[in-house]
């Protein structure tokens, strides 16, 4: 009997059940990815051209593009801003609805509710809020810095850009704190403060490093949404005012299809791959060193 | 044993028939679209038509259901482009295998990406009733003017008539001096802001920017020039007179944007100038529905002026041409190619075909035996300019629509942002010509 269970598990039962999940990953990423890397060694103004073999005179002109490294040293300037924020406000929101207080499931509800609004749509609801309702509101009150609509100034977009995604992704990441906030011992709290830990001494010395596992995941997710904004581009700043605010898969695309460069383009998005895979990974190496137990 | 080696080769089996099934079906959705259907002389022409017009996609069906209803032997397919999206749908179905039959490019697209696509078509009969069909550059009709558009000055026609004490004529305005006269007497009349103009990279770059293009009869003298290297914007009385205009309609005087220029005001400008708060904007007839105005109230286009001379040409005209053409593709069979025809003839001479180019899908027609008129008022202007001669060649024809919103467009959005002098956009204008020569 034993050994007809083994002879269950070989490899033809394995097939079966991951068989068609491979398949599709195939399909969908694995063999996508693999021959995008190979488009990019051939010069194609647009996906539908005939490829002719260039070698790796697309990575030269990658390189070469000044727009691409401006754009993506502005992404880094996003990603540094949004991680930190997003964190934090998220960790604040789910420390705050998770103390204890009466109405704090529909605030777990109200906090999350922005996370179901896609990106596109979120930017332009945004992007009234900017041009029209801020700017009566600073009419209205005699606000100096309010009169103006954000979206024309290059720092006050970027700003805008930010603001929106710590409004979007905040309640997301709260939701996962929640899962870690929840899942820390009682008695070791109970331990802390016995031993005469006040509340702020609790939180640094105690939940904290407990919450380690949640930051990794949070982190993580913060940084990829981060170098990969799109949606809310587009649709918040367009990459305007004079592309100011052009994030770097913005460039990407404007590249491969709106200026018909579809081998560069390609080019520079492995490069961005590259980057963003290297940074999460460090990222996640590093950071589950520091996870500790209770 | 043998029983459970048995089950265990059924499950192998099936998971072999499994992933068989999923390959052929994946290669028979490649293979299917590739394979032309045998040709029989009884069974319908089918041909497939790409439309770049989102807006009009429901009307375009059913245009098509009206053709083939008269010419059952003919099955029109119509295969709209997405609003927005960066591939075009002619692209995607010529990569998936298809043949398009009739395709909708854009004039430049028609000239350049797709220089090869279409046939002759300079003997066909619809060209006597136009001036618009696109020639290449040997001189041979190979696009169907599908749909005229024109910009200009939008203007409030009831906030200037208020202003001005009268019936307003937008080509009284032909010099800078009288547009700088009006806007004051627009103040003067209690609007505080007479211009709202949104200033998106687009529109300071692909229309506003090429203007200045139609200085020669033939905007292709000025490319030459630019492409060789042999002409200085810094000294050209045109190029620079287009952006005194501009500094004009963008100063914080007269705009209501004035103190911060940029930004998304697309949707507030157009608002502002269709409720009357503003009276000017800068844009094309397609702006109308943004304007949201009050029903029956009238708009029309004036001139941009560049200079003082009144005789100037460009101060007395609106640029106008065609915006969509319709090319066939040399690749069809002959047999679709004439019913291709036939569909372009249906649209030019075919009272439901008239019906549904003007009426139903609110297109000026380029052709002058369609009987019927646009109700958008801005679209109206535009027919009676071409009526009065008063109209040049529309200049974003002659420019890489492409690419300009994020090449030119921002370099002259920075200008009015006074992030970048006139010497500096000038050059950003030489440059773009001298690495791209096509």
């Amino acid at each position: 009997m034993k050994n007809r269970k083994k002879s269950l598990a070989n490899w033809g039962n394995s097939f079966l059940f991951l068989g068609p999940t491979t398949i599709f990953f195939a399909i969908t990423v694995l063999i996508p990815f693999v021959y995008g890397v190979y488009l990019t060694l051939n010069k194609m103004d647009t996906p539908t051209d005939p490829m002719v073999f260039s070698g790796l005179l697309n990575y030269v002109n990658a390189v070469q593009d000044t727009q691409f490294w401006s754009s993506l040293w502005l992404t880094i300037k996003f990603v540094i801003a949004t991680v930190f924020l997003v964190n934090l406000v998220g960790f604040g929101l789910a420390y705050l609805v998770t103390s204890g207080i009466k109405i704090q499931n529909s605030m777990r509800t109200a906090y999350f509710t922005p996370n179901l609004i896609g990106g596109l749509l979120l930017g332009y609801i945004w992007q009234f809020v900017f041009v029209q309702t801020l700017p009566a509101f600073g009419e209205k009150f005699g606000i100096e810095w309010l009169k103006l609509g954000w979206l024309g100034d290059p720092h006050m977009s970027f700003w805008a850009l930010v603001l929106v995604t710590i409004w979007q992704t905040s309640g997301y990441m709260m939701i996962i704190f929640i899962a870690g906030l929840i899942s820390i011992p009682k008695d070791l709290i109970e331990a802390a403060t016995i031993d005469g830990a006040g509340p702020f001494r609790r939180l640094v010395s105690v939940t904290l490093p407990l919450m380690v596992p949640s930051f990794v995941v949070t982190i993580f997710l913060s940084l990829k949404n981060a170098f990969m904004v799109y949606d809310l581009n587009f649709s918040l700043t367009k990459g305007g005012p004079y592309n100011s605010t052009e994030m770097v898969s913005m460039h990407v695309v404007n590249k491969a299809f709106v200026q018909a460069n579809y081998g560069t383009g390609q080019a520079e998005a492995i490069i961005l791959f590259i980057i963003v895979a290297v940074v999460t990974g460090i990222q996640v190496y590093s950071s589950k060193k520091m996870e500790v137990e209770a | 044993m043998g029983k459970m080696n048995k089950t265990v080769g059924l499950i192998k089996k099936s998971a072999m028939l499994g992933i068989v099934t999923a390959l052929t079906f994946s290669l028979a959705a490649c293979g299917g679209s590739s394979s032309k259907s045998a040709t029989n002389s009884n069974s319908p022409v089918k041909i497939i038509v790409t439309n770049s017009k989102g807006e009009i996609d429901a009307q375009f069906k059913q245009a098509a259901k009206d053709f083939m209803k008269v010419n059952p032997k003919i099955n029109v397919e119509v295969d709209t482009q997405a609003v927005g999206d960066t591939l075009g749908v002619y692209d995607k179905l010529t990569a998936s295998g298809k043949t398009v039959t009739l395709a909708m490019f854009d004039p430049y697209a028609a000239l350049h990406k797709y220089k090869d696509v279409g046939i002759d078509l300079s003997n066909d009969k619809w060209n006597a009733e136009t001036n618009d069909a696109l020639k290449n550059s040997d001189g041979k009709v190979i696009g169907f003017p599908f749909a005229v558009e024109g910009m200009g000055l939008v203007y409030n026609q009831k906030v200037l008539d208020k202003a001005v004490g009268g019936t307003f004529d937008p080509y009284s305005i032909n010099t800078q001096d009288k547009l700088k006269d009006l806007l004051n007497k627009i103040k003067a009349s209690g609007v505080k802001y007479p211009v709202a103009y949104q200033t998106e990279a687009w529109s300071v770059g692909n229309h506003y920017s090429s203007l200045f293009l139609d200085q020669e009869s033939d905007p292709n003298t000025i490319l030459d020039k630019l492409k060789s290297g042999s002409l200085d914007l810094t000294q050209n009385a045109a190029w620079n007179g287009y952006y005194d205009t501009l500094n004009l309609l963008t100063s914080k005087d007269y705009n209501k944007f004035g103190d911060r220029p940029l930004g998304q005001y697309y949707d507030a400008a157009h608002v502002a100038v269709g409720k009357g708060d503003s009276a000017i904007l800068f844009n094309g007839d397609w702006a109308f529905d943004s304007l949201h105005a009050i029903a029956g109230d009238t708009f029309g286009f004036m001139p941009v002026p560049v200079d003082n001379n009144p005789d100037n040409a460009l101060n007395n005209k609106i640029a106008v041409g065609p915006t969509q053409v319709f090319v066939i593709n040399k690749k069809a069979t002959k047999a679709e190619q004439a019913a291709a025809k036939k569909f372009l003839n249906w649209l030019v001479y075919d009272k439901t075909g008239q019906d549904f180019v003007v009426n139903k899908g609110q297109i000026i027609s380029a052709f002058k035996n369609n009987p019927n008129k646009v109700n958008n008022p801005l679209g109206i202007a535009i027919s009676n300019a071409i009526a009065k001669g008063a109209t040049m060649p529309f200049s974003t024809n002659y420019i890489n629509a492409g690419d300009w919103p994020t090449t030119i467009g921002p370099d002259v959005q920075k200008y009015i942002a006074k992030q970048e002098s006139r010497a500096q956009l000038a050059k950003v204008f030489e440059d773009y010509y001298k690495s791209h020569q096509e």
